[in-house]
C-alpha cells in the first residue's frame, strides 16, 4: 500500500506499515523473482555498509571503549583508568547540574509537546475547509534549523527589546522589562525549551493525527447516540485510542530534549545556567579537550536515551484494535 | 453539542495559527525595522518605515560578516545538495536490495543499519572528529558531506525499504517475465513507483542537513566550509551585533525550509511520519 497522503480525498493520515524489522518477506515465491546473480545484492548494499560500519559503528564501539581511558591532550598519555571518567563526571558538580538541567528539559520537553501536539491533532481531526493549508503551517517550525530558531525566539524573550516584555508591559502586567534568560535557572530552561517544544510539536500532532484517523467514526457515532458529552468522548474514547500515537510522540520528544545543544547554545551561549548534558560534552571534548571525560559522558547519554525510550514503549504503548 | 464541538475547533485553529506564525512574524517585523525603531518600548508591531536594508547590508555588503554570510549560503546549499544526492541514491539502492532480494547476511546487516537509528548522532561525535582529522578531512566539504551521508543514510533507507516493500510485487514480476534483469526492474519499473517516496527522502534529507549545527560546528572550525548554522550562531556571540539585523540573519536561514515545507508538505508530512516509526 502506498503511503496515502493527507491531500487525497479520504484524508487518511497513516503511519506507513513499518514492516517488519527483518523485511517484509521478499516475495511470494509462486512465479515470484528470479534469481538474480550472487553479487548484485551486495553491490547494492556494500556503499551504505561501507558509511554505517566506518562512520558510526566503529566510532560508536570507540566511545564506548574509549570511555575507560584517560585521553586528555594536556594529560598524556593515553592510559587505562577503569571507571575514572565516570567517577570524575559524579564528582563535578558541573556536570551533576547539567544532569539535573537535562532531566527538567525532558520533563517540560515531553510534557508540553505531548499536551500541545495532543490538542492540535484533536483539532484536525475532522475535515474541514483549509484543513490542507493549515497541516502546512503547522509543520513549519519542524523544519526549521534550531540554531535559526534560536535566534527568531531571542526577539521574543529579549531583556530590552523581547516581544514577550513588550507585550506583557503593555497589558499592565509588569512595569518593567524583565530579564527572562540566564538569571533564574528553571526559568531559563523553561524559556529555552519552548523554543524546542515549538520545534517538536508539529511531528508530535502528525503522529498523534495519524493514531486518530484510524478510529472508525462508528464509535463516535455510538457515543453520540448514548449521550456522551464532547468532552467525555475526548476523555473516554479519543484519548486512550490515541495512546499508541502519544506514545511515539514522546519518544520523539524525549530523544529530541535530552539531546537538546543548539537553542540553548544560541540564546544562552557558554553560560553555565541551563546548560544542558550534550552541551557539558561539547564544553569538556573541545573546550577542555577532555576527550575521555567527553566519551563517559556520550556513552551516558547514549545509554540514558535507549533506556528512557524503552520505558516509555513499555508503560505507555498499548496496541489498539478495534 | 455540534456548536460546542465547532467553538473548540475555532479555538484550537487559532491556537495553531498564533503558536506557529507569531515567532515567524516577529523575526521578520524586526528585520525590516532600523536599530532604534526595534529598540522602541513598547516594541513596533509593524514596522513604521519597512525597509530592506538589514538584509541588503548582511547579504550584499563588502563586510566581513556579508562575506560570510555568502560564504555560509553556499557552503549550506553545496554541502546540503551533495549529501541528499548521494544519501539519496545510495538509500535506493540499498533499499531496493533489502525489499526484493535474499541474500546472505541481510538480516544481519539491515538490524545494525536499524540499530544505528536509535544512537544519538552525538555518540559519535569525537570519534568522527578524531577520524576526520586523522585523515585530514576537517574544513573539507568532503568530510561535512561524507558525515552527513552516514548520519542521514540509515533512515533514508529505513523509509524507502518500506516504501518498497509497500509496492505491488507483481508488476515487477511480470517485467521479469518478460525478460527484464533486475536492474532493468529497478531502474524502469521500481524508481518510477517509487517516486514520492524517493521525493520525501530526498526532501527530508535536505531539511535535516540545513538544520545541521553541532557537526559541522566541530568539523568546520573556520569559515572556508562552515555553513549558514555556524555562521549565524557566531554571530549571535558578538555583542555589539545589531539584533535587527540578527533576526534578518535568521529570516535568511529559515526561509528555504520553510519554503519547502510548505510547499512540499505533502512529501515532508509523509516523510515525517515514516521516518519517526523507527
Amino acid at each position: 500500500m502506498p503511503i496515502p497522503s493527507v491531500h487525497e480525498k479520504s484524508v487518511r493520515l497513516t503511519i506507513p506499515p513499518a514492516g517488519t524489522a527483518s523485511g517484509r518477506p521478499i516475495a511470494r515465491r509462486k512465479g515470484g523473482l528470479r534469481r538474480h546473480p550472487a553479487w548484485l545484492p551486495y553491490a547494492l548494499v556494500s556503499p551504505l555498509g561501507v558509511f554505517v560500519i566506518l562512520l558510526t559503528l566503529v566510532p560508536a564501539a570507540f566511545t564506548l571503549g574509549e570511555s575507560f581511558f584517560r585521553v586528555d591532550l594536556f594529560d598524556p598519555p593515553i592510559r587505562f583508568v577503569a571507571f575514572g571518567n565516570f567517577v570524575d563526571l559524579f564528582r563535578s558538580s558541573a556536570m551533576r547540574t547539567s544532569f539535573a538541567n537535562t532531566a527538567v528539559y525532558v520533563l517540560i520537553g515531553v510534557t508540553l509537546s505531548t499536551v500541545l501536539g495532543f490538542i492540535m491533532a484533536v483539532t484536525l481531526q475532522r475535515r474541514f475547509v483549509g484543513r490542507s493549508l493549515l497541516i502546512a503551517l503547522m509543520i513549519i517550525p519542524w523544519a526549521l534549523p534550531g540554531v535559526a530558531e534560536g535566534i527568531m525566539w531571542l526577539g521574543i524573550w529579549g531583556s530590552d527589546t523581547g516581544l514577550l516584555n513588550s507585550a506583557l508591559t503593555s497589558l499592565h502586567l509588569i512595569d518593567h522589562y524583565q530579564v527572562w534568560l540566564g538569571t533564574n535557572p528553571l526559568l531559563t530552561i523553561f524559556v529555552i525549551e519552548l523554543v524546542q517544544v515549538w520545534e517538536m510539536t508539529p511531528l508530535s500532532a502528525l503522529l498523534i493525527l495519524a493514531t486518530l484517523q484510524n478510529i472508525p467514526g462508528e464509535v463516535y457515532e455510538a457515543a453520540a447516540i448514548d449521550g456522551a458529552s464532547p468532552l467525555r468522548t475526548l476523555r473516554h474514547i479519543t484519548l486512550p485510542l490515541a495512546l499508541p500515537g502519544v506514545t511515539l510522540a514522546m519518544v520523539q520528544a524525549l530523544v529530541g530534549a535530552i539531546n537538546i545543544f543548539d537553542e540553548p547554545y544560541v540564546l544562552n551561549g557558554s553560560a553555565s545556567t541551563g546548560a544542558s548534558a550534550v552541551m557539558q560534552t561539547y564544553f569538556v571534548s573541545f573546550q577542555d579537550l577532555n576527550f575521555g571525560e567527553g566519551y563517559a559522558l556520550s556513552l551516558m547519554i547514549t545509554v540514558v536515551t535507549i533506556l528512557a525510550s524503552l520505558v516509555i514503549l513499555r508503560f505507555i504503548y498499548r496496541p489498539v484494535e478495534y | 453539542m455540534e456548536t460546542r464541538r465547532s467553538w473548540a475547533r475555532r479555538a484550537g485553529v487559532l491556537f495553531v495559527l498564533v503558536w506557529t506564525i507569531i515567532p515567524l512574524y516577529w523575526a521578520v517585523n524586526i528585520s525590516l525595522q532600523t536599530n532604534v525603531q526595534g529598540s522602541a518600548k513598547p516594541s513596533n508591531y509593524l514596522p513604521p518605515t519597512p525597509s530592506l536594508s538589514n538584509y541588503i547590508a548582511l547579504l550584499l555588503g563588502s563586510g566581513e560578516t556579508a562575506q560570510a554570510m555568502r560564504q555560509g549560503f553556499v557552503n549550506s546549499i553545496l554541502e546540503c545538495l551533495c549529501a541528499t544526492l548521494l544519501t539519496t541514491v545510495l538509500a535506493t539502492l540499498a533499499a531496493y536490495a533489502f525489499a526484493r532480494m535474499r541474500f546472505r547476511g541481510r538480516t544481519v546487516l539491515f538490524y545494525a543499519v536499524l540499530a544505528t537509528l536509535a544512537l544519538p548522532a552525538y555518540t559519535t561525535l569525537i570519534p568522527v572528529y578524531q577520524l576526520m582529522s586523522a585523515v585530514g578531512l576537517v574544513n573539507t566539504y568532503v568530510g561535512i558531506i561524507l558525515v552527513y551521508c552516514s548520519g542521514f543514510l540509515p533512515l533514508a533507507t529505513w523509509i524507502l525499504h518500506n516504501y518498497m516493500t509497500a509496492l505491488p510485487i507483481s508488476i515487477e514480476e511480470a517485467c521479469e517475465a518478460d525478460g527484464a534483469t533486475r536492474m532493468q526492474v529497478l531502474w524502469f519499473v521500481v524508481l518510477p513507483l517509487a517516486r514520492p517516496g524517493i521525493a520525501s527522502t530526498a526532501l527530508i534529507t535536505f531539511l535535516f542537513g540545513w538544520g545541521q549545527f553541532l557537526f559541522p560546528l566541530i568539523l568546520s572550525t573556520d569559515a572556508s566550509t562552515a555553513p549558514l548554522t555556524v555562521v549565524i550562531a557566531a554571530l549571535q556571540g558578538r555583542h555589539s551585533f545589531p539584533f535587527t539585523m540578527m533576526s534578518a540573519a535568521g529570516v535568511v536561514a529559515v526561509l528555504l525550509p520553510a519554503l519547502i515545507a510548505l510547499v512540499a508538505n505533502k512529501y515532508i508530512v509523509n516523510g515525517m511520519l515514516a521516518g519517526s516509526v523507527k
